[in-house]
């Protein structure tokens, strides 16, 4: 009755990456049709960027995204980067965790998954190949070369089905995709969204997109500099497992634990060594191939016990408040608009990071909800947008815990205000791998807090002088309408003619305003007044007093409202 | 004596006009100075309404604020101060008077009005503290007519003679612009004010003016401006003396120490309102214990009020202090009309002549 193991396993057989991913797309981020084309956005953007700024260039995309029926379209994506060389096409197009980015370096993309899953989405949906055209550089020649294939998802890898050269102009990669069960919104979620948040975490760039409707979008560059390559940088103690130093113990060419470790991590030093030999008991001059698991494990257990210097943060390169701002004047207009990059801390006791937030006010910041401006949270993960999983973003957590009020914004949700925040790190701590949001470690919560509350107290600042403003003109209003009356009035009352009011109008303004000012309005025309000597002592002090013995009486005549019953 | 009294008249008028012309020229000199136009308004405020203990009434402190035409949160009121003004000067020039609310309506013409009748009414007080004059000598009067007077005097509005006794059983209603009313001839030889018209109209019809030689006073509850100005002014100028009978209970005590002491709240015009020298008749505590009347048990608003009331200055007197604590003690309180327990006329045949032989 039974099964023989041997039958239960005749079934047993290997998943490629790619075939795992067939099957769970929503881990890559797919999942819903408005998500899904955002994400493949995100992918091919992200990618571009990524590819520009290695090479040096400033990045330019051009997006073409055609509607060919329902929940069905055609993208076509270029742009102007080093291109890709023939033999690394359908690599980067058709194998999963194929790339240059598994390195400990501050990018936007980290697992090589990103363009091989739009492929994958791609033919899943429709069954339609890929065509590529990549124009790159090859000694001092300009290739272009144009591939139409498909992925061969048992293998984790390319099926060519038509190569042609290609007449190219310049270097950089077009790249034609179609989908279905994807859908095109001006959502917050949706693609056009992204774009345009995409500018603000990438003011260098520049991004010209055709909607389905034709309507051709361009986002200029307000930035005109490459950002600086982020450098690697070895990882720092505190943020490694045992698997980590395991994997690293396999494949390094040192022949001792001790050179594994000052290679391969940063500060090192032979004290933090010695101190290590001590914790663990362990020798360091075994071999690294020999490592054991357990080995493994008292090192990171002895970590966690040591003080390590932080981490070195010259791998981290911030957008930096001035192209943030720059970023945000050119898509929001603002009227006001304040960013700030705080310095360089570590989260986990070893992992670099840097908090970056921005505060746009008035013009076009803020979300068009019903012909009303309300805020937004713009979030980013080295400058990449995130879009989803708002709620249980370090982020958002760390905004909402911010007592607006206490900035002046009363009503936050109902303020026309674009709240940008960026994390920079080697290692953003996403909480799932559709890295949409962030982990709510408490240093990260501590650094957003302080970054916002920063620039929203510079938005009090300017929001206060501008109330002040506009309260100065009211108040000239209110003299300028009631001295000419009143002094006419108290001519007709005195039955002289009206004099000349001029002075004593410009003088009551000049007061008013210092007064507004907060300087004491007695001291504005002190000097005149010992001049004229007409104003006894106790002005200033009756002054002080007045307006407590106006509200004084309010209270007399409640009060009394109770003493005495009368008329 | 016609001419002497024409002249007071004639010369407050023209103290009225001349203050409120002189505000208007204080202003001016200001500004020919190139100064700006302040001035100061008698602060008006708990702390500045002071028991005067000689006078027998609340007066105000010398405490002032100042109002400048350079405090946005004053030039409004300074406006509105300098067009009630200008208006008040023409009410006392063509000698007609006006009620606030008619004031209020004239203020929409003007350049700077009112946001509501509240506003226009405290406008109206602080002109009558800053120039130290009644809202009556500035020709503003209250809505309401006064109380009703029923016996011998006779008294000339205008061109009119009125005898208080042959107006009708009603008797004659005190006009709200009792200052110009003059008083020709009485017969009488003091005043009982009485809280409530019934009481009024009991005291008529058993006669009460033929048996203690009285004016009738019905109060109608809290007295009027008009009233009290009448009391002090037939006590002060006829030399009568003034009692006041209300309800035994906190409330008809009060009416009656408001027209003996003047309020808290007009503590700027009590030097013609109130009547230091009325005396309060009744009903008292030791009364209800007394006559044995017929009481309803203190409500705690009562009792609050009574303990109010002793720790109120103008009550500092024995006797009051006295009646305050026994009517705490018995918890009772009556009303004027309880004495028909003992046959209508019984308040005017027995109470009213023991509690006149006692005090007199």
């Amino acid at each position: 009755m039974s099964q023989q193991a041997s039958e239960l396993f005749d079934n047993f057989q290997e998943l490629t990456p790619s075939e795992f991913f067939r099957k769970n797309k929503q881990m890559l981020g797919y999942s819903g049709k408005i998500r899904s084309l955002t994400m493949v956005f995100h992918e091919l953007i992200t990618n571009s960027f990524d590819a520009a700024e290695e090479a040096g260039i400033l990045p330019e995309i051009k997006i073409n995204l055609q509607k060919i029926e329902k929940d069905h379209y055609l993208l076509l994506h270029s742009d102007n980067g080093p291109g890709i060389p023939e033999d690394f096409i359908m690599k980067v197009y058709c194998t999963m965790f194929a790339g240059s980015k598994f390195r400990n370096v501050q990018s936007r993309g980290q697992q090589g998954l990103g363009c091989s899953g739009c492929v994958l989405l791609s033919q899943m949906t429709t069954g339609e190949p890929a065509k590529v055209i990549s124009g790159y550089e090859e000694g001092d020649e300009l290739k272009g070369v144009k591939l139409k294939f498909k992925m061969d998802v048992k293998k984790n890898k390319g099926l060519l089905l038509k190569r042609e050269d290609a007449d190219v102009k310049q270097t950089g990669v077009h790249l034609e995709l179609q989908f279905k069960d994807v859908s095109y919104s001006l959502a917050e979620q949706g693609a056009y969204e992204y774009i345009r948040r995409t500018m603000m975490g990438n003011p260098h760039a520049k991004i010209t997109f055709k909607d389905p409707t034709g309507h051709k979008y361009v986002f200029k560059r307000a930035a005109e500099i490459v950002p600086v390559l982020p450098k690697e940088v070895l990882p720092h103690p505190k943020g490694v497992t045992s698997d980590d130093l395991i994997f690293m113990a396999k494949h390094t060419d040192k022949r001792r634990f001790r050179s594994l470790l000052s290679s391969s991590l940063s500060r090192m030093s032979n004290k933090r060594l010695a101190e290590i030999e001590e914790i663990t008991g362990i020798d360091l001059n075994k071999r690294p191939k020999d490592m054991k698991w357990d080995e493994a494990e008292k090192i990171v257990y002895a970590f966690g016990k040591m003080d390590f210097m932080a981490p070195p943060t010259s791998g981290l390169i911030p957008i930096g408040s001035k192209q943030v701002e720059e970023g945000m004047k050119a898509i929001l207009n603002p009227e006001f608009i304040s960013a700030t990059t705080r310095k360089p801390v570590t989260y986990r006791g070893g992992v670099a990071f840097i908090i970056e937030a921005a505060i746009a006010y008035g013009g076009d910041s803020g979300r068009l909800v019903n012909e009303q401006r309300k805020a937004e949270i713009m979030r980013f993960a080295n400058r990449v947008p995130l879009s989803f999983d708002q709620g249980s973003c370090a982020i958002t957590e760390a905004l909402k815990s911010i007592d607006w009020k206490r900035y002046g914004l009363r009503d936050l949700e109902n303020t026309p205000a674009t709240i940008f925040v960026n994390i920079i790190s080697t290692q953003v701590p996403y909480l799932s791998t559709g890295k949409q949001s962030v982990a709510p470690e408490p240093e990260i919560i501590h650094e957003v807090r302080q970054a916002s509350m920063k620039v929203a107290r510079k938005l009090q600042k300017y929001i206060r002088a501008k109330k002040a403003a506009k309260e100065e003109a009211l108040r000239s209003k209110i003299f300028e309408d009631y001295v000419p009356l009143i002094i006419k009035e108290a001519a007709s009352l005195a039955e002289v003619e009206a004099p000349a009011y001029q002075e004593v109008l410009a003088k009551v303004t000049r007061r008013s305003l210092a007064e507004l000012l907060g300087e004491d309005p007695d001291k504005v025309d002190e000097i005149e007044e010992e001049l004229d000597a007409s104003i006894d002592e106790s002005t200033s002090k009756s002054q002080a007093k007045t307006i407590d013995d106006f509200e004084d009486t309010d209270n007399v005549e409640s009060k009394t409202d109770n003493v005495d019953f009368e008329e | 004596m016609a001419d002497t009294k024409e002249d007071k008249k004639l010369n407050k008028k023209e103290i009225t006009y001349n203050k409120l012309k002189g505000l208007g020229e204080d202003i001016i000199s200001d500004v020919v100075k190139n100064n700006i136009p302040t001035f100061k308004v008698p602060s008006r405020g708990t702390s500045n309404i002071v028991y005067d203990d000689a006078k027998r009434y609340y007066v105000l402190g010398d405490r002032y604020g100042k109002r400048s035409l350079g405090n946005v949160k004053q030039i409004k009121k300074i406006g509105q101060m300098v067009y009630v003004s200008n208006f008040c000067k023409d009410l006392v020039q063509r000698e007609k008077t006006a009620t606030l609310r008619e004031m209020y309506y004239v203020s929409e013409g003007w350049g700077i009005g009112f946001d509501n009748q509240q506003e226009s009414n405290i406008v109206g007080e602080d002109i009558e503290v800053t120039l130290g004059m009644t809202r009556e000598d500035l020709g503003l009067m209250p809505e309401e007519d006064g109380a009703s007077v029923y016996g011998d005097i006779v008294l000339q509005e205008d061109d009119i003679e009125i005898n208080a006794l042959k107006s009708g059983k009603s008797g004659y209603t005190i006009s709200p612009t009792i200052d110009e009313v003059e008083f020709v001839d009485h017969d009488v030889k003091r005043v009982i004010a009485v809280e409530t018209m019934g009481m009024f109209h009991r005291m008529v019809q058993e006669e009460a003016y033929k048996k203690f030689d009285t004016l009738i006073v019905g109060l109608k509850g809290q007295a009027a401006r008009a009233t009290r100005r009448f009391l002090k002014r037939v006590n002060e100028e006829l030399n009568l003396p003034v009692y006041v009978c209300n309800d035994g209970d906190p409330w008809g005590f009060h009416i009656a120490m408001v027209i003996i002491s003047g309020s808290a709240k007009l503590a700027h015009v009590n030097h013609d309102l109130a009547t230091p020298n009325a005396k309060f008749l009744g009903v008292t505590a030791t009364d209800i214990v007394n006559y044995e009347l017929p009481t309803d048990p203190l409500k705690d608003i009562d009792v609050l009020r009574l303990k109010e009331l002793a720790k109120d200055p103008r009550y500092r007197d024995e006797n009051w202090q006295i009646e305050i604590k026994k009517m705490l003690k018995i918890g009772k309180k009556a009303e004027q009309q309880s004495f028909s327990k003992y046959g209508l006329e019984y308040v005017v045949d027995t109470y009213f002549p023991e509690k006149l032989e006692s005090m007199e």
